[in-house]
C-alpha cells in the first residue's frame, strides 16, 4: 500500500494537467483510498504514469545478433555491477537483457514493445523477454513476408489469410502484427526489393505491397486486435520515399493502424545529394486522419546499431558505410540485416533526419498521435530520450542545436520555423498514455482508479534533459523500483499477449505446407504456454 | 531437404558443393568435390574473391592451392548463377593454420557475392547446444564466450578469458563443468590444474573429466528424459521433450539448488556502487 501526496499530476488519459492531488495504491492498482503503509511526500514534484515504449528492440535473434558484432561497444559502456538481488549487465548500443531492464525503469519507463517478432524464433524471444526486469512486455509478430500469408492473399483466400494470422499470432504468443516492408523482405531472398506499392512482388505474379498493407489492416481490424497493424512502409530510408509514405496510407482504405519510425518515410528528393524534409506533406496526413498514430523514430546523433527486418535497405547502408554487415534469414517467414552506424551532425543526409524526426513530433498537432521513439537502437538508443524530450520542450536549445548542422541544409528542413515547445501534459501524452491508449493497453499510462499503478515521479528541475534522465521516484506495480538514483527492487515484469479466435480447421490446412516447407516439426513450432513467464491475455474484440 | 514453392524437388533443385583437403563421406553425398590442400583455405578464398570480380590472378597461385583455375572458373560462374547461394564452414577453417583470418575471409567472400546474388555464410557448430550456450550469454552479458566476471560485471576477451586460458594460467581456484569434456580434449597443462583444483562435474556419463573430478554429479539427458531447449547452428530454438523417465535430476535441477544453497551463505562482494559509467 503507498500514498502519494502533494505532487503535480500529469494524467493525460483523465484530462489532469498538473493539478496537486493524492495518489493511492492498493494491490499494485490506483485506489480511491488506502489505510496505511508508505507515504512519499511528493510536494514540489511532478508525476507522470509511467513511460510507454510503442516501438523498440530489445529481445530476440535480431538485437542478440546485434550484440554479438559490437563487443567494441561493450567495452567502453556503462556497466551494471551484480549484487545479491541484481544480475549485472551492460548498457551500450545493445543493451544485454538484465540491463534494458534496469535502464528502462530507471527512467521510468514502465511498458515495452518489442516490434519484431519472427514466429519461428518466438520461443527465443520470450526467453529473453523473460530475463528483462521490472517492466512488463507486449510483441509483435512478423506477417508481411510470410510466404503462406502472402500466397493466400495471392489467391483471394482472405478469410482464410485471416485465420492463418491468428493462428500465428497464438502460434508466437504474441500481441499484435508487424508489417516490414510489405513483400520487400521475401523478394530480398532473391536479392530484390519491393519498392512500389502497385507493382506485383518478385516471386508472385499479381500480389503487390499496396495488397498486403490493405489486407493486413483489414486483418488487424476484423480479428479486433487491441493494437492495429504495426507498420514499417516500403522504401525505408530513401531520397523521395514520401510518395510511397502517402500510397502506403491510402491503402490502409480508413483501417486503423500504427505507422512506426516515421522519420526514416518522410523525404523528399530523387538523390541523396537532393535529399530534403518532407514531414510537412506527412504530418498533413496524419492531421486529417485520426484513425492512425505514428512513432517519430527520431535520430540522435552519436552511434548506434542498426537492426531491422527490412534486410534489402540494410545492404544498401553497408554498401553506404562500409562497415560491419550482418544478415539473417528466417526461412519462410522473414529476414533481418544489422549495420553498427554513427550519425553525425556534420553529415548532411544525418543532420536531415535530426531535424525531420523532431519535425514530425511538433507538425502533428495531437500528442495522442505522435509517440517519442528512437526505433531502438535505429535512430540512437533507448536511454537517450531525455535528450528528445529536451528538444522537444526547449526551442533556444533545438535552434542552438541547428547552428551546428551543415550550411547546404537551408532550405531542406522546416525545423528552424517551428517554435511549438512541448508541455509536461504533451509529454505524458506522448511518451505514456498515447502509446498505452494505440497499444490497447487500457491499463497502462493512466493514472485513474483501477489501472496498473506504474508512476514516474521527478523532481522539477529547469535542467529538462537531467530531471527526464534521473527521476526521484520509479514506482511499478505498486512497488517502489527506483529510489534516489539507485534500484531497490527488481520484480518480474508481465508479458500480454492474445488469443485471436480462428477456425480449428487451420491446423489442419498449415500442416502439410509445413511438413513440405519448414524445417521444424509442426507439433514444436507453437510457443507452448508453460514456456511464457507471468503471461497475460487480453481481449480481442472482433468485428461482427 | 525440405522441398519449397521454388525448389519442388527438393534436393535435386540445389547444387552441393564440398572443400576439403580429402574426400570425406561428405564428397559422395555432394555434386562437386574440390580438393584444397591443406593450410591452403586462406589462398583459394581470396583467389575466388579475386575472380568473382574479374580481377587477374597469377596460374601458379591458384596451382598451390591444388584447386585448378578451370575449376575455380566453375564454381564462380555457378556462384553467380545460384538465385540464393549458402557457404557453410567449421573447423577446418576456424582451428587451422590462419585461424580466424580465414573465417573472415570467407565472410568477405559472402558479403561481396551479394553484388551479385543472395549469398550468406554460417559457422558449422560442434558439440550438441553450443549454440544456445552462445546465444543465451550474449542476451545476459553481451558477449558468447571468454567472458570473466571478476570485476562483478560481464568482459570479454578470447584468449584470455577463455576456459583453457583461464586453467593454463592457473587462475581459478574450483572448476564447475556442466555437459562438456574438457578432460579429454583440452591441453594438458590445463587437465592438470583440473585435477589440482575442486572440479565439479554434471553429466549424464562418467567422462575423462569426471575421472579426475573431485564430485561427478550424474544427470538426466536432455531431449531425452529432461526436458529443455537447444539452438540449431542457425539460432533456431528447438523444444525438447522428455520420452523417458529418468531416476536422476535435470543439470537445471542440480545447478538450482546449489545456486540456493550457496544464496545462504554470506556475499562475497562488497556493496558499492550499483553502476559505473564508463569502464577504464
Amino acid at each position: 500500500m503507498l500514498r502519494i501526496t502533494g505532487g503535480k499530476i500529469f494524467d493525460p488519459a483523465n484530462g489532469i494537467d498538473g493539478e496537486v492531488r493524492e495518489l493511492c495504491v492498493s494491490d499494485g492498482k490506483f485506489a480511491a483510498s488506502v489505510d496505511g503503509g508508505r507515504t512519499i511526500d511528493a510536494a514540489g514534484m511532478i508525476v507522470f504514469p509511467g513511460g510507454v515504449d510503442v516501438h523498440t528492440h530489445v529481445a530476440g535473434g535480431a538485437i542478440n545478433f546485434a550484440r554479438a558484432m559490437t563487443p567494441e561497444d561493450h567495452r567502453r559502456t556503462q556497466a551494471f555491477i551484480r549484487s545479491q538481488s541484481r544480475r549485472s549487465g551492460l548498457g551500450g548500443m545493445a543493451p544485454t537483457t538484465f540491463a534494458t531492464g534496469y535502464l528502462y525503469a530507471g527512467m521510468g519507463w514502465t511498458t515495452v514493445n518489442e516490434a519484431a517478432v519472427p514466429v519461428l524464433s518466438a520461443r527465443h524471444t520470450h526467453e529473453e523477454l523473460g530475463d528483462i526486469p521490472i517492466v512488463d512486455k507486449a510483441t509483435c509478430v512478423l506477417m508481411a513476408n510470410n510466404e503462406i500469408v502472402l500466397d493466400l492473399l495471392e489467391n483471394g483466400e482472405y478469410e482464410r489469410a485471416k485465420n492463418v494470422v491468428a493462428w500465428y499470432i497464438w502460434a508466437a504468443k504474441s500481441y499484435g502484427v508487424k508489417a516490414v516492408n510489405p513483400g520487400g523482405v521475401a523478394a530480398w531472398k532473391w536479392g530484390k526489393d519491393a519498392k512500389q506499392l502497385t507493382s506485383a512482388i518478385e516471386g508472385y505474379s499479381k500480389l503487390t505491397p499496396g495488397d498486403i498493407v490493405t489486407q493486413l489492416a483489414m486483418i488487424c481490424d476484423d480479428l479486433g486486435l487491441p493494437h492495429p497493424m504495426h507498420l514499417h512502409c516500403n522504401n525505408l530510408g530513401a531520397p523521395g520515399n514520401i510518395s510511397t509514405t502517402l500510397d502506403t496510407l491510402q491503402h490502409l482504405e480508413g483501417h486503423r493502424a500504427h505507422i512506426a519510425h516515421s522519420q526514416y518515410h518522410a523525404y523528399g528528393g530523387d538523390d541523396w545529394d537532393e535529399m530534403r524534409s518532407e514531414t510537412v506533406q506527412l504530418a498533413e496526413y496524419f492531421n486529417t486522419h485520426p484513425n492512425i498514430t505514428t512513432d517519430a523514430g527520431a535520430v540522435l546523433f552519436g552511434d548506434t546499431v542498426t537492426i531491422t527486418a527490412d534486410g534489402p535497405w540494410q545492404h544498401l547502408l553497408y554498401k553506404l558505410t562500409g562497415r560491419k554487415w550482418g544478415n539473417l534469414d528466417i526461412e519462410n517467414e522473414t529476414g533481418c540485416g544489422i549495420v553498427p552506424y554513427t550519425y553525425r551532425p556534420s553529415n548532411l543526409v544525418n543532420a536531415i533526419q535530426w531535424a525531420v524526426g523532431l519535425e514530425l513530433l511538433l507538425l502533428i498537432k495531437n500528442p495522442w498521435q505522435v509517440f517519442l521513439s528512437t526505433d531502438h537502437p535505429n535512430g540512437g538508443c533507448f536511454w537517450r530520450y531525455p535528450e528528445i524530450i529536451q528538444l522537444l520542450m526547449c526551442a533556444d536549445f533545438r535552434n542552438e542545436c541547428l547552428t551546428k548542422l551543415p550550411d547546404k541544409i537551408k532550405g531542406r528542413i522546416t525545423l528552424p520555423e517551428l517554435d511549438r515547445e512541448y508541455t509536461l501534459y504533451e509529454i505524458a501524452t506522448a511518451m505514456s498514455a498515447g502509446p498505452a491508449r494505440a497499444l490497447g493497453l487500457h491499463q497502462k499510462g493512466n493514472l485513474g482508479v483501477g489501472c496498473d499503478a506504474d508512476i514516474v515521479i521527478y523532481e522539477e528541475d529547469d535542467d529538462v534533459a537531467r530531471m527526464f534522465s534521473h527521476p526521484r521516484y520509479v514506482i511499478k506495480g505498486g512497488e517502489i523500483v527506483i529510489e534516489d538514483g539507485d534500484i531497490r527492487a527488481t520484480p518480474d515484469g508481465q508479458e500480454f499477449i492474445v488469443k485471436p479466435s480462428y477456425d480449428p480447421g487451420t491446423d489442419e490446412f498449415l500442416q502439410p505446407l509445413f511438413e513440405d516447407c519448414y524445417t521444424m516439426a509442426f507439433e514444436n513450432y507453437p510457443v507452448e504456454m508453460e514456456r511464457m513467464e507471468n503471461p497475460d491475455i487480453r481481449d480481442c474484440v472482433p468485428n461482427s | 531437404m525440405p522441398k519449397s514453392k521454388f525448389l519442388p524437388r527438393g534436393r535435386k533443385d540445389r547444387t552441393a558443393v564440398l572443400v576439403d583437403i580429402r574426400p570425406t563421406k561428405s564428397a559422395k553425398a555432394c555434386d562437386i568435390f574440390l580438393q584444397v590442400r591443406p593450410g591452403k583455405d586462406f589462398e583459394l578464398i581470396t583467389i575466388l574473391r579475386a575472380l568473382i570480380k574479374d580481377q587477374k590472378v597469377s596460374e601458379e597461385a591458384v596451382a598451390e592451392t591444388g584447386v585448378s583455375l578451370e575449376q575455380c572458373n566453375d564454381l564462380v560462374d555457378r556462384m553467380k548463377k545460384a538465385k540464393f547461394g549458402c557457404m557453410f564452414f567449421g573447423m577446418g577453417l576456424s582451428m587451422t593454420r590462419g585461424k580466424h583470418m580465414n573465417s573472415a575471409a570467407l565472410l568477405t567472400l559472402a558479403t561481396e557475392m551479394n553484388a551479385f546474388t543472395k549469398f550468406v555464410a554460417m559457422p558449422m557448430r560442434g558439440h550438441g547446444n553450443v549454440t544456445g550456450a552462445d546465444v543465451v550469454m550474449r542476451w545476459q552479458t553481451g558477449y558468447p564466450f571468454g567472458i570473466t566476471f571478476n570485476r562483478g560485471y560481464p568482459r570479454y576477451n578470447p584468449g584470455e578469458f577463455s576456459t583453457v586460458d583461464v586453467l593454463v594460467r592457473g587462475d581459478t581456484d574450483a572448476a564447475f563443468i556442466i555437459g562438456a569434456d574438457p578432460g579429454a580434449t583440452m591441453p594438458q597443462p590445463a587437465i592438470d590444474h583440473l585435477a589440482r583444483i575442486p572440479t565439479i562435474v554434471l553429466d549424464p556419463h562418467i567422462t575423462h573429466t569426471s575421472k579426475l573430478s573431485r564430485v561427478h554429479i550424474t544427470t538426466s539427458v536432455a531431449g531425452i528424459s529432461a526436458p529443455g531447449t537447444a539452438y540449431r547452428m542457425d539460432e533456431i530454438p528447438l523444444p525438447l521433450k522428455p520420452a523417458l523417465k529418468s531416476p536422476y535430476p535435470t543439470d537445471e535441477e542440480v545447478v538450482r539448488r546449489i545456486k540456493d544453497a550457496i544464496a545462504k551463505k554470506r556475499f562475497w562482494m562488497p556493496e558499492g556502487e550499483q553502476m559505473i559509467t564508463a569502464q577504464i
